[in-house]
C-alpha cells in the first residue's frame, strides 16, 4: 500500500496526466470503459417453457442476442440511462409465435439478469 | 531547468515502477496462425503455423495463478490473427467472468458486422486494428489485394462503437510515409479518434526487406510530422513506445519513453512461453506455463527486464542518453544481444547533422 502511495506521488510529480495509462508497443489501448453484463431468460406465458431464437437487443444499439435451447440469452453492453432492452420473435413461427415486449431494467450493479415471460399471439 | 527536475522526477518513477512491477497488461499469443502474410511480420506467421492454438483452460490456469489483480489489468489476446480461433467470444467471456477486461489486436480482414457485435456481446473493451497506407501500398504490405476494403469496413465499425477504446497502428516505411498526410485525413473522415506510428523493425520476415525501413531523414520528418499534429489536437497521434527518441520526447508521446517489457507487461506465448511483449526475441522467456507458476514467475524472475544494466554495451556503452534511454524498447535486443538493433535517437542525430550540412 505504502509503495502504491510513493509510485502515485512520484508520478504526479513528473507532470505527466498519463503516467499510469500506458499501452505496449504492439499491444491495444486500455479499457477504462464502462459496461454491464446483461443475462436473462425468456419463457411462454402459455406453456411456462423457455422460448429459442427471441432476438434479443438494446435500442439504439447494434448490439443483440438470441436466446439459445433455455430461452437464455447474455451479453455485455454500455450502461446508458434508461437502457430499454428489446425482445422480439423474428423466427416467424419456428418456435411459436410471441407478442414483442419492452423493458427498461433497474441497473443498480455491473449485472442485470431478467426474466421474460412473452405472450402468445 | 523545468525539463531538468522532469526527467529527474521521471527516472525515479521508472525506478519505483519497476521496483514494485505491478503486472497491468498480459498478452496471451493464443494463435500464430494467420490469414494473410505481411512482407513485415516479426513472428513469420503463416496459414499453416506449426503450432497449435493454446487451449484455452491452459491459459486460464496460468491466469488463475494470480490471485490479486492490479485495478487496470487487462489481457490483450494477440496472434497471429486472434479471429482465425473459432472461440475467441468464448475466450473473452471466460476472461470477463474472472473480472478481468479483454481487448484485442487485429488485421481486420474478418472483422464484419456479425464480429464486431459478438465480441462486444463478450466485453470487448479496447481493441487495435492495423492499416499499413493508402489502398495500393496497404494491399502491397499485407500481401493481398482486397485486405484494405476489409480494414476499411473494419476500422468504420470499430469507431462506430462509442463502448471500444479504440486505435489504428500503422507500420510506417519507405513506401507509406509520404502517404501519411493523406492517411490522416481518411482516418479523420472515418471517425477514428487515435493514430499510433511504428517504424519496422529488421527481425522476422523483415530483415531482408530494406523497403521497408526508414532513412534518417525520413524517420526524422515522421517526428516531425507527428509532432505537427499533435499540436493540432484534432486526432491522437503518437509515437509508439518502440524506442527513445531524445528531443522529440514531449513532442510526439503523452509520456516519456519507458520500456515496461517485465515491468508492467508481461506474455504468455504460443508454446507456454511466459515473457513480456511477444515481439521480443524469444531467448527472454522466463518459464513456461506446462512447468512454472506463472505468478511466482512474474513475481521472482524477470532479472534481466528489470535491471537492465546489461544493456550498457555495444553503442549503448558510451552513449550520453542512456540514462533516459536505458538500451531502447527490448525488442531491439536480438540473438547475441552484443548491440541494439536500432537506436531512434542516433537516427534523428544523424538526420539533423545531415540537415545542417545542406
Amino acid at each position: 500500500m505504502k509503495r502504491n502511495w510513493t509510485r502515485k506521488l512520484i508520478g504526479g510529480l513528473s507532470f505527466t496526466s498519463a503516467m499510469f495509462v500506458f499501452q505496449a508497443c504492439y499491444g491495444t489501448p486500455q479499457d477504462f470503459g464502462l459496461d454491464i453484463l446483461v443475462e436473462g431468460q425468456v419463457k411462454s406465458k402459455v406453456t411456462g417453457l423457455p422460448i429459442k431464437g427471441i432476438k434479443v437487443s438494446v435500442e439504439e444499439n447494434m448490439q443483440y442476442d438470441f436466446t439459445n435451447d433455455e430461452g437464455k440469452f447474455s451479453f455485455y453492453t454500455e450502461p446508458v440511462n434508461s437502457l430499454k432492452i428489446k425482445f422480439e420473435d423474428v423466427d416467424l413461427d419456428q418456435h411459436g409465435t410471441f407478442v414483442n415486449k419492452d423493458t427498461i431494467p433497474a441497473v443498480t450493479d455491473k449485472k442485470v439478469y431478467l426474466n421474460i415471460v412473452m405472450d402468445s399471439k | 531547468m523545468n525539463q531538468v527536475i522532469r526527467k529527474h522526477i521521471f527516472r525515479r518513477f521508472k525506478k519505483a515502477e519497476t521496483k514494485v512491477h505491478e503486472l497491468n497488461y498480459l498478452f496471451w499469443e493464443c494463435t500464430t496462425r494467420c490469414n494473410l502474410s505481411c512482407l513485415h511480420c516479426g513472428s513469420d506467421c503463416s496459414k499453416d503455423n506449426a503450432n497449435k492454438d493454446m487451449p484455452l483452460t491452459d491459459f486460464l490456469s496460468a491466469l488463475d495463478t494470480l490471485k490479486s489483480k492490479s485495478e487496470n489489468f487487462i489481457v490483450v489476446l494477440s496472434g497471429g490473427e486472434p479471429l482465425l480461433r473459432n472461440d475467441i467470444e468464448i475466450c473473452g467471456r471466460e476472461i470477463r467472468s474472472r473480472g478481468v477486461r479483454w481487448s484485442m489486436v487485429t488485421n481486420g480482414y474478418l472483422y464484419n458486422e456479425q464480429k464486431h457485435i459478438s465480441l462486444l456481446n463478450a466485453g470487448l473493451g479496447a481493441l487495435t486494428i492495423s492499416l499499413d497506407g493508402l489502398e495500393n501500398t496497404h494491399n502491397w504490405l499485407r500481401n493481398k489485394n482486397d485486405s484494405f476494403s476489409k480494414v476499411d469496413r473494419a476500422i468504420g465499425l470499430a469507431a462506430s462503437s462509442s463502448r471500444l477504446n479504440f486505435d489504428v497502428v500503422t507500420c510506417v516505411n519507405s513506401r507509406n510515409w509520404h502517404e501519411l498526410p493523406a492517411l490522416y485525413d481518411y482516418l479523420i473522415l472515418k471517425n477514428v479518434k487515435a493514430w499510433r506510428l511504428f517504424t519496422i523493425v529488421p527481425i522476422g520476415r523483415a530483415k531482408d526487406n530494406q523497403e521497408l525501413f526508414l532513412t534518417d531523414l525520413q524517420f526524422k520528418e515522421l517526428m516531425d510530422f507527428i509532432s505537427e499534429k499533435r499540436k493540432l489536437k484534432v486526432l491522437d497521434v503518437k509515437f509508439s513506445c518502440e524506442g527513445y527518441v531524445g528531443s522529440y520526447e514531449s513532442k510526439v508521446r503523452d509520456q516519456a519513453f519507458f520500456c515496461r517489457a517485465g515491468i508492467n507487461i508481461g506474455s504468455v506465448l504460443i508454446d507456454g512461453s511466459i515473457s513480456a511483449c511477444p515481439n521480443i526475441d524469444r531467448s527472454f522467456s522466463q518459464g513456461n506455463i506446462y512447468q512454472d507458476n506463472f505468478a511466482e514467475v512474474w513475481e521472482t524472475k524477470y532479472q534481466a527486464f528489470r535491471d537492465r544494466s546489461w544493456t550498457k554495451r555495444g553503442q549503448c556503452a558510451g552513449c550520453a542518453d542512456y540514462t533516459d534511454c536505458r538500451g531502447n524498447g527490448l525488442h531491439n535486443w536480438h540473438e547475441n544481444k552484443e548491440n541494439v538493433l536500432i537506436c531512434h535517437n542516433e537516427k534523428i542525430e544523424r538526420a539533423t547533422k545531415c540537415n545542417l550540412h545542406i
